[in-house]
């Protein structure tokens, strides 16, 4: 037979292997029933909470729910992709902070996610959520996506070596405080010429550190009305003080990973004590859990230091949200699923316990889970802490260019970084203006094309 | 077809020739069977080819938003290119990076090659054998898996390179290669050596093992030097592998997209100062993030136009050294 085949013995196996597993997958593939609702998550600890709650909606409800879990950048292009060629979407997607702007910055009629802005007044969640959650995700005044979290954001600190060196906490209100004491721990240790001790991780290109200091000042990247907002003072002046911790003689700030907020170098350099302290949102001290287990017990967490005395003590970082398709065949069971995953408080009990993270249901906070002393955090509430803070936590506003705005911003830094080394604080806040305007201008060329976009489509269209 | 014709009668046939021409039926019948068998690639290739081709001509005069939603600018989209900034960066980090790849990557892989080709004994042809297998074996993992290792390989303090360099000679330990705007475009380079070299390197050996040996043999009689020898024997010998070699590798150089995306992650691909971005991580970032499909499609026209001036450049500087 393998002789008769007239294409040779090689084309012959490849054909019989392609029978063969076709065969067996045709065989072994179970589809079961077919789900009523999809949900599409990017987040390994979103998918691992959802899926220990799922099973009791279904049982609820009676429908079975398709949870996918799929990468964050794969996710966003390919569920745009989708949504302007007509295809299947899944009914509920979670997006993630700065992407609202990228869905929504065509003309109307291309936003594939359904207006909650009367589903969110009549169930009162305006009220029963922290308000400044809503911000992200609001686009030309209409609410598209349910804030998962808060994220608010602390200082963890290596308690262990902190105690050691004999620093009080308390006593660190502001970030004024915490440059003082932090020149004074950070010290080349073994006399290499090296320091093998800062008191602070933050990135020297700016990136998450920035944006979360100048959060907590009030300044993000763009304001409620689309506008850059960072090149202002108050921005000129966080991006000076941010060189001189971070590239100065005299800096207190260590960049353990290039950037990155996590992996094996940044767990590395947390366990040899290269830095004392790490901005933590919520999300973050789980993943310390999950990545450093060996730190359990010798880490704890304090309220940001303020910017002035009696200023805010905490700021944002990262966010996600949940969209409902507006193509959903059964909308009214994805809003249900949305409420219990989001806002029922017995779900987020359980949801706190396996993430740490925050709801934005302020009623959920009394909920015993969030009582519950931590022991990797040195046996503190971390529930009730974050929450305590949760309220202060500053708006952030979308933009269709919100991406381009970090990127823009982060090379702001970097040229005032390559001046200071090279001419010192002389000129140093003219230059930092100087850039952050070019920054500011280069986004709203940007901005412009995506309204000659919006204006030029719905211009074509013809009146209904 | 043949056999019909013969089943006419003279008589029937005669008139009907006189009408037609003889052959025409035979034309007829002969053509059609190379259409049926063409009609795969032409359908193939019309939707796969000449429509987005045709497509993307008539794309570069949009602002898109996605395939739904377009309004005509005319040539907005290249005057729009030609005063953005990271534009800019992206069009000459590509051609510093291709003028590297030009100038140092090949003439190492042209280096490598003549050393692999210049043992005789029986151990030399088996370490050739090995040697060429390491240095080729970087492409068989691919950009994406180079970029990710490379990136921890050179983190400050932990990464094996800093550390090495700090062992060696007392420098490097905190050197932050990837957050550095002057060092992402040598760390490219460096990262790109590794991973092609060895390819193109395959290239030349092979051209080199087909070199006239007794030419090589008898310019070294008549009193050449080495240099002479290569420069006036082996070069010329290999000049169409080299002229392959160079287009293909400017045409690579051009297209670099993956390594940076996985080495400068941190930063969206861009490296800070946008000191790593390239024509298309410039497009993918246009028209795939900012779904403007038209601004993608007068990015991709640039890219091939950049390709088309500079492959012609160097098929004239080819045709005017081989004429000298």
């Amino acid at each position: 037979m393998l002789d008769r085949f007239p294409y040779g013995k090689a084309p012959f196996v490849l054909l019989l292997i392609a029978i063969l597993s076709s065969l067996t997958f045709a065989l072994t593939h179970r589809s079961g029933r077919p789900a009523e609702l999809v949900l599409a998550v990017f987040s390994a600890q979103h998918y691992g909470a959802y899926a220990a709650v799922l099973p009791k909606f279904e049982q609820q409800h009676h429908v079975k729910v398709n949870l996918q879990r799929i990468d964050n950048q794969s996710l966003e292009a390919r569920l745009q992709s989708a949504i302007v060629a007509n295809t299947d979407v899944p009914d509920l997607t979670e997006i993630s902070e700065g992407t609202l702007g990228f869905f929504t910055r065509g003309p109307e009629r291309d936003i594939g996610f359904a207006d909650l802005s009367e589903r969110v007044r009549s169930e009162g969640l305006d009220h029963r959520v922290v308000e400044s959650r809503f911000a992200p995700w609001t686009s030309r005044g209409k609410v598209y996506a349910l804030p998962h979290d808060v994220h608010p954001v602390m200082l963890a600190y290596r308690r262990d070596l902190v105690e050691q060196l004999g620093i009080d906490v308390g006593k660190l209100e502001t970030w004024d405080d915490f440059v003082a004491m932090g020149q004074q721990i950070t010290r080349d240790l073994d006399g290499d010429g090296a320091i093998d001790r800062f008191a602070l991780e933050l990135p020297r290109n700016g990136q998450w550190g920035l944006q979360t200091l100048l959060r907590q000042r009030g300044v993000d990247l763009f304001d409620a009305q689309g506008e850059a907002a960072f090149n202002c003072p108050i921005g000129v002046d966080t991006v000076v003080w941010y060189l001189k911790q971070t590239r100065s003689p005299q800096r207190i700030a260590y960049d353990p990973a290039n950037g990155q907020s996590n992996g094996q170098a940044f767990v590395q350099a947390l366990r040899d004590g290269m830095f004392l302290f790490l901005l933590a949102p919520d999300w973050r001290t789980y993943q310390l859990q999950a990545d450093a287990p060996m730190m359990s017990g010798k880490m704890a967490i304090m309220p940001l230091p303020a910017w002035e005395r009696g200023g805010r003590r905490t700021s944002t970082w990262g966010m996600t949200g949940l969209t409902l398709s507006k193509t959903s065949k059964n909308p009214e069971l994805a809003w249900e699923l949305a409420k219990f995953l989001y806002y029922t408080p017995a779900a987020l009990g359980q949801r706190f316990l396996s993430s740490n993270i925050i709801p934005p249901l302020k009623e959920a906070w009394a909920l015993p889970e969030f009582q519950t002393p931590n022991a990797f955090w040195s046996g503190q509430k971390l529930g009730a802490e974050y929450a305590r803070l949760a309220p202060d936590v500053p708006p952030i506003f979308a933009s269709p260019v919100y991406k381009s705005g970090m990127s823009k911003l982060d090379q702001a830094v970097v040229r005032s970084a390559l001046y200071y080394q090279e001419h010192g604080e002389l000129g140093l806040r003219e230059k930092v203006a100087e850039e952050l305007q070019r920054a500011a201008d280069y986004l709203k060329v940007w901005s412009d094309r995506y309204a000659v976009l919006q204006d030029g489509v719905a211009s074509n269209e013809p009146e209904p | 077809m043949q056999g019909v014709v013969e089943l006419e009668s003279p008589a029937e046939a005669a008139p009907e020739k006189l009408r037609r021409p003889a052959a025409r039926p035979r034309r007829f019948h002969k053509g059609k069977a190379p259409y049926v068998f063409l009609l795969p690639y032409v359908l193939l290739t019309s939707v796969f080819f000449v429509y987005p081709f045709l497509r993307a001509v008539a794309l570069a005069f949009y602002q898109t938003n996605g395939p739904r939603s377009q309004v005509f600018v005319g040539f907005e989209n290249f005057v729009f290119l030609f005063h953005d900034s990271r534009f800019h960066s992206a069009l000459g980090n590509t051609v510093t990076y291709t003028l590297c790849s030009i100038f140092l990557q090949l003439p190492l892989a042209l280096g490598l090659a003549m050393l692999l080709n210049s043992g005789t004994s029986k151990l030399e042809l088996r370490l050739k054998g090995f040697f060429r297998l390491i240095l080729f074996s970087p492409n068989l993992v691919g950009p994406i898996f180079v970029g990710v290792m490379f990136s921890v390989l050179l983190t400050p303090r932990y990464g094996l390179l800093n550390r090495t360099l700090q062992a060696l000679v007392g420098w490097g330990l905190e050197q932050s290669w990837v957050d550095d705007p002057k060092l992402v475009m040598p760390a490219l380079v460096l990262v790109s050596l590794w991973l092609y070299v060895g390819f193109n390197m395959v290239y030349f050996l092979a051209a080199l093992q087909s070199v006239d040996k007794e030419l090589e043999q008898a310019a070294r009689i008549d009193g050449a030097n080495a240099w002479q020898v290569f420069w006036n024997v082996t070069l010329p010998s290999i000049r169409h592998v080299v002229i392959f070699v160079v287009i293909l590798s400017t045409v690579g150089s051009f297209n670099l997209f993956e390594l940076p995306l996985a080495l400068l992650s941190s930063s969206n691909g861009f490296g800070p100062d946008d000191s790593g971005v390239t024509l298309i991580t410039y497009l993918n970032e246009v028209a795939y993030r900012s779904g403007d499909l038209g601004l993608g499609s007068a990015v991709g026209w640039v890219v091939a136009i950049s390709i088309m001036v500079f492959s012609f450049v160097q098929f004239r500087v080819a045709r005017v050294a081989e004429n000298e």
